[in-house]
């Protein structure tokens, strides 16, 4: 009985001083978002639903004290379509109408900590790196969510402490400590394999399964934290950086495949062993203008910790042999590979505004002989009264292999149409389409040509 | 004979010269006036209310916050609508501006490009925004004098200036301006400012300005409220690590 009194007297002095809390402050408290519909669907026959995601974004913005925040980033999003396949689904909300809660971000900051110099955050949160635009090759500290491929930049928050220290109004220290490795997350729906690699099976074996276990780093301070510094800096009209990261790379590498035969036909069942591996990452980038145009460039230089080998086991397809058969290779040797993006922008005196960049490594690419170069382009101009954007020009170009550019290249064109109907209100209309041939991300995505339908309402 | 002609050519010479740098030199003095006018606070801050009204009287209402420290130190910020919320633009010296979107979490150098696009979707642009003295960017020439106002033409110093000139109508008293006009590189007239001012403390006020783009036939009146002079801001407000607070 005591103990419910306690119990009921906590809870009641925790209401009132919620209460009061929540007078004295109710003032200071922002609450804004978002509600974003994003519909798409394929442009071949029958135009099957493509991508159904629909988002609300909450984001509650707290000065606490003259020297402390608090901000967060919430979405709550039906996401995917329903995917019934016997009655009992019926009775599961969560399959009839799939949606799932997210918390982007959700720190506190505390401004002039211990020195006025000093700012820290604590708590999940996104920090950007870079100079490229949705490019960012030193973007390494937050894992990448890369759940829709074509909103290529799109990173997770990470539970993190992190520090900004001033020298001056032009220099900086940041450093950024991650205790705990969260991977990055994968794409989803039609683009599910998109970032698969092609398995390569011996001659004469053809797939019959594939299973697959992934290896998480320990939860202990040497295997799974995440470290960075970044120095930045103002000299000779360029914004500029230097940082590190001692990291772990988001996605995982097979590194161990156990082959099984299936039947005596030559069928095969494979068991893969996913691993992540520890990297250092050493950055630079700039930013300035020459001329009037804005000009970037950003480089990551990326050293495995140790090489990466994949084994593939056949001692099962050998019952006879004496000792395991087993075939090594290596994924990625101990040698930096780097990584880059190359950017200008300019605007027009009619309002015409152009974008270029040329990457050198996509997201999902290891090894100095499998970087791809990329080159994106966007041309947009602003109608009546910017409440129209039109983007005619937009998309890339990719070449995985500059000795055969015919059979080894890919093509995306995402023209674009956006309307501001009212002061928060922006529709959105554009189509994707693919063409390519090769091993890259974007060349297999032809059969997925698509027309995309977004609306924005900002409150 | 041939003699006397040429000291009297040389005399109206010198005369004509003489005219020229007193007009050049009142030219410059009214310009320096009306900088004097405009950033002799040490610093100021308040709110701006801007309406959007387009050519067939549709209004929208964007606010903002404002600051600014001598001549060249300006945060400029939105507070609404919420699509715009927390865009700020961060003017320093050496023609150096940042823009902050917090949808992309980082600032971003404004290159001098862009400086002439429309400031998000009003009638000024970028440059328009930035905080520096006239008589840094423009050399001024004195037309003429229209009852209260002296007419001064402005020539941008920089060849990246989307104007070819600005005539400014000048208070002759007072010394602030009161209507700007705008030429394009065409020397059409593109842009009118027109600005009412009101005297706070010592200082005068632009408590309204009225920018009319006259080729789309859209305006902006900006409207400055809760105005406050030599508060004392120090020069921490005007730094990248305010712009991304």
């Amino acid at each position: 009985m005591k103990r419910i009194n306690l119990i009921f007297i906590m809870m009641t002095m925790l209401l009132i001083s919620i209460n009061i809390t929540k007078a004295q402050e109710i003032t200071n408290l922002k609450l804004s978002g978002e509600l974003f519909t994003d519909q798409r669907l394929l442009l071949q026959e029958q135009n099957d639903w493509a991508w159904n995601e629909n988002r609300l974004t909450l984001n509650l913005d707290k000065k606490i004290t003259g020297n402390s925040r608090f901000y967060s980033e919430i979405w709550l999003r039906n996401m995917g379509l329903p995917n019934i396949s016997s009655s009992a689904d019926l009775y599961n909300k969560s399959i009839v109408d799939p949606y799932n809660l997210e918390v982007r971000e959700a720190y506190v900051q505390l401004l002039g900590f211990l020195t006025d110099n000093l700012d820290i955050k604590v708590g999940r949160q996104r920090i950007t790196w870079g100079t490229g635009d949705k490019l960012n090759p030193t973007d390494n500290l937050n894992p990448y969510d890369l759940e829709d491929v074509l909103d290529f930049g799109r990173h997770r928050g990470s539970d993190a402490i992190s520090f900004d220290y001033y020298f001056n109004s032009e220099f900086s220290l940041q450093g950024a400590y991650i205790p705990f490795f969260q991977p990055a997350t994968m794409p989803v729906g039609i683009f599910a394999n998109a970032l698969n690699p092609t398995l390569e099976l011996p001659q004469g074996m053809t797939l019959n399964g594939f299973t697959d276990q992934t290896k998480m780093p320990e939860y202990n301070l040497s295997e799974s934290t995440t470290t960075g510094l970044k120095f930045k800096g103002f000299a000779a009209g360029f914004d500029f950086s230097l940082s590190y990261v001692w990291g772990i790379d988001g996605m995982p590498v097979a590194t161990y495949n156990t082959f099984s035969p299936a039947d005596t036909l030559g069928a095969i069942n494979i068991n893969s062993q996913l691993s992540f591996y520890r990297t250092h990452i050493f950055g630079a980038d700039l930013a300035g203008s020459i001329g009037g145009i804005g000009v970037w460039a950003e480089a990551a230089a990326f050293l495995p910790e140790s090489k990466v080998v994949m084994t593939n086991d056949l001692s099962a397809m050998y019952p006879m042999s004496p000792v395991p058969v087993t075939q090594d290779t290596t994924v990625l040797d101990k040698e930096a590979y780097v990584k880059f993006v190359l950017g200008a922008d300019y605007n027009f005196a009619n309002g015409t505004y152009l974008n270029i960049q040329y990457l050198h490594g996509f997201i999902n690419e290891r090894g100095t002989d499998n970087l791809n170069d990329y080159f994106f382009v966007q041309l947009e101009r602003n109608f009546f009264d910017d409440k129209l954007k039109i983007a005619p020009l937009a998309g890339g170009f990719i070449v995985s292999d500059w000795n055969d550019v015919g059979n080894n290249y890919a093509l995306i064109y995402i023209p674009e149409a956006s309307y501001m109907a009212t002061d928060n209100a922006e529709i959105i209309l554009s189509a994707a389409i693919f063409d390519g041939k090769g091993e890259n991300v974007f060349a297999n995505l032809g059969e997925y040509n698509m027309m995309m339908f977004k609306l924005k309402y900002s409150f | 004979m041939r003699k006397l002609e040429i000291q009297t050519i040389m005399s109206a010479l010198f005369i004509f010269a003489g005219l020229l740098s007193a007009n050049a030199q009142d030219a410059n003095t009214i310009l320096k006036n009306v900088d004097n006018v405009l950033f002799s606070a040490k610093d100021m801050s308040g709110n701006n209310k801007m309406i959007l009204i387009d050519k067939s009287g549709n209004e929208e209402i964007r606010e903002a916050t404002t600051q600014q420290k001598g001549i060249d130190k300006r945060m400029f910020r939105f507070t609404s609508p919420s699509s715009q919320a927390g865009i700020a633009v961060l003017s320093l010296p050496e023609d150096v501006m940042y823009l902050y979107l917090p949808a992309f979490g980082k600032e971003r150098r404004i290159a001098s490009s862009a400086k002439n696009q429309n400031f998000a979707g009003t009638d000024f642009s970028y440059d328009d925004m930035e905080s520096k003295p006239y008589s840094e960017k423009y050399t001024p020439k004195l037309l003429n004098t229209e009852g209260n106002v002296y007419v001064l033409e402005l020539i941008p110093l920089s060849l990246k200036s989307d104007y070819s000139k600005i005539i400014m109508k000048v208070h002759k008293t007072n010394f602030y301006p009161e209507l700007l006009e705008y030429y394009n590189k065409a020397n059409n007239k593109v842009k009118v400012a027109k600005y009412t001012f009101n005297k706070i403390g010592n200082y005068w006020n632009p408590s309204e300005i009225e920018m009319t783009d006259l080729k789309k036939n859209h305006k902006t009146k900006m409207i400055m409220n809760d105005v406050k002079y030599d508060t004392g801001l120090a020069d921490e407000e005007f730094t990248v690590r305010k712009l991304k607070q």
